[in-house]
């Protein structure tokens, strides 16, 4: 029982950092580029991708055991492809600015190689709480990694944090000096040079780590 | 073995889950459609609104017009009639839509009471290349306020000019050619077919 906890909490824990998607592994770029010029833009794409992972890590799960070797793959699109519907449609419903600002982004989660790599590395080989604990650690891990980088390039490029629910609410702001202006953030050269940092940060710690 | 009972030992799980997640996405479709439809005619009535500032409401004409959509498609398009609070017509407003360089552009247009000129176009959807195609997109921006006041008739992409000229001449957005064109067709398929439309039913006299 201690042992399966202990397995759980690991699993969990490997997505935040030691595995983390986006840090340790460099997967899901292409939404990580493109939708961290604001904060609220990439939780809602955080929050999509552990709708998508959740439900797909479970339903492989569920069906691990029933999977033929050369339909594996066709299934997990399939499964994917669903639950991205899902939550396109539910953000096309009732958050229109935010669907229509992340334009095909959230359709293009089906290709996303995060999820297609957790139903194959984990979800495909183990239990439902395992596959769980993976889904909500991985996302939560992808999401944290995609905030940080969009807080980061918001702030530098328009100087303020603002999130939009019908109206705006400014979180943050920036004092009004030159150097917090720097609108090539919002730009995908600003995505890669903080990513760039960001990966070069982990790289530091964790060799002092090790 | 049988060929058939072969297939469906291979099968059935793809089979079964499919309808599975068919019916899933029915049920999501079907919750969600009438909001996600209310939300389209917000925007509509906002964008058209925000083209044509005096109008009050937009009441949609009797009968669709057909406009040839290309590839020997024809579509029903829905006109509205923008009017003041008078009930005095001062605009014309519908949707039209078409290729994109990345997927389809869904269009609001707008037209003065006579037709005669266009009030401009917002961008309903479209999903064209960020930081270049989704220039379109952009309200008061280069591209779009080109539209506003040019005649509503044909028009024509260049990829140089005067884009502060208003006249039947777009000028591109650099790097976003396909896109520019687009728009430039979908606009020139829909508004001489509306306009004509109107004046053989006899709605564009006073």
């Amino acid at each position: 029982m201690a042992d399966n906890q202990t397995h759980l909490t690991r699993t969990f824990l490997a997505g935040l950092w030691q595995e983390n998607p986006v840090l340790r592994l460099l997967l899901g770029m292409c939404p990580t580029l493109a939708v961290t010029t604001s904060v609220q833009a990439a939780l809602t794409m955080g929050a999509s991708v552990i709708f998508v992972l959740i439900g797909s890590n479970l339903v492989v799960s569920l069906m691990r055991n029933l999977l033929k070797p050369h339909l594996r793959i066709l299934m997990f699109t399939l499964t994917i492809a669903t639950f991205v519907t899902i939550a396109d449609l539910f953000l096309k419903a009732y958050q229109p600015a935010m669907s229509a600002k992340l334009g095909p982004y959230i359709p293009l989660i089906i290709v996303n190689c995060i999820i297609i790599c957790r139903a194959e590395a984990c979800a495909s080989k183990n239990g439902l709480l395992v596959s769980l604990a993976d889904a909500v650690g991985m996302g939560l891990g992808f999401t944290g990694a995609l905030t940080i980088l969009a807080l980061i390039r918001e702030l530098l490029a328009t100087g303020q944090i603002v999130f939009e629910f019908g109206h705006k609410v400014t979180l943050l702001t920036l004092p009004e000096v030159p150097l917090f202006r720097m609108a090539g953030m919002a730009m995908p050269v600003g995505a890669f040079l903080t990513l760039g940092l960001m990966l070069g940060g982990v790289k530091l710690l964790t060799e002092k780590r090790a | 073995m049988s060929k058939l009972r072969f297939f469906w030992e291979q099968s059935w799980l793809l089979l079964v889950s499919s309808l599975i997640f068919g019916v899933l996405l029915a049920i999501a479709d079907t919750a969600w459609a009438p909001r996600i439809a209310r939300n389209e005619v917000e925007k509509f009535t906002r964008l058209a609104g925000g083209m044509l500032p005096e109008a009050k409401r937009f009441e949609p004409i009797e009968s669709k017009i057909p406009v040839d959509a290309g590839k020997g498609k024809t579509v029903q398009v829905e006109v509205y009639r923008a009017v003041d609070d008078s009930g005095r017509r001062v605009g014309w407003a519908f949707v039209c839509e078409g290729s994109g360089f990345a997927d389809k552009i869904k269009l609001v247009v707008a037209a003065d009471a006579g037709f005669e000129k266009l009030a401009g176009f917002g961008v309903l959807s479209s999903n064209e290349t960020p930081g270049f195609g989704d220039k379109i997109t952009i309200p008061g921006g280069f591209y779009q306020k080109q539209f506003v006041g040019a005649p509503a008739q044909t028009l024509t992409l260049v990829k140089t000019g005067d884009a502060e000229r208003i006249d039947s001449e777009i000028v591109a957005i650099s790097g976003a050619t396909v896109t520019s064109q687009a728009v430039v067709d979908i606009l020139n398929r829909y508004v001489s077919a509306v306009r004509t439309a109107l004046q053989e039913q006899g709605l564009l006299r006073n």
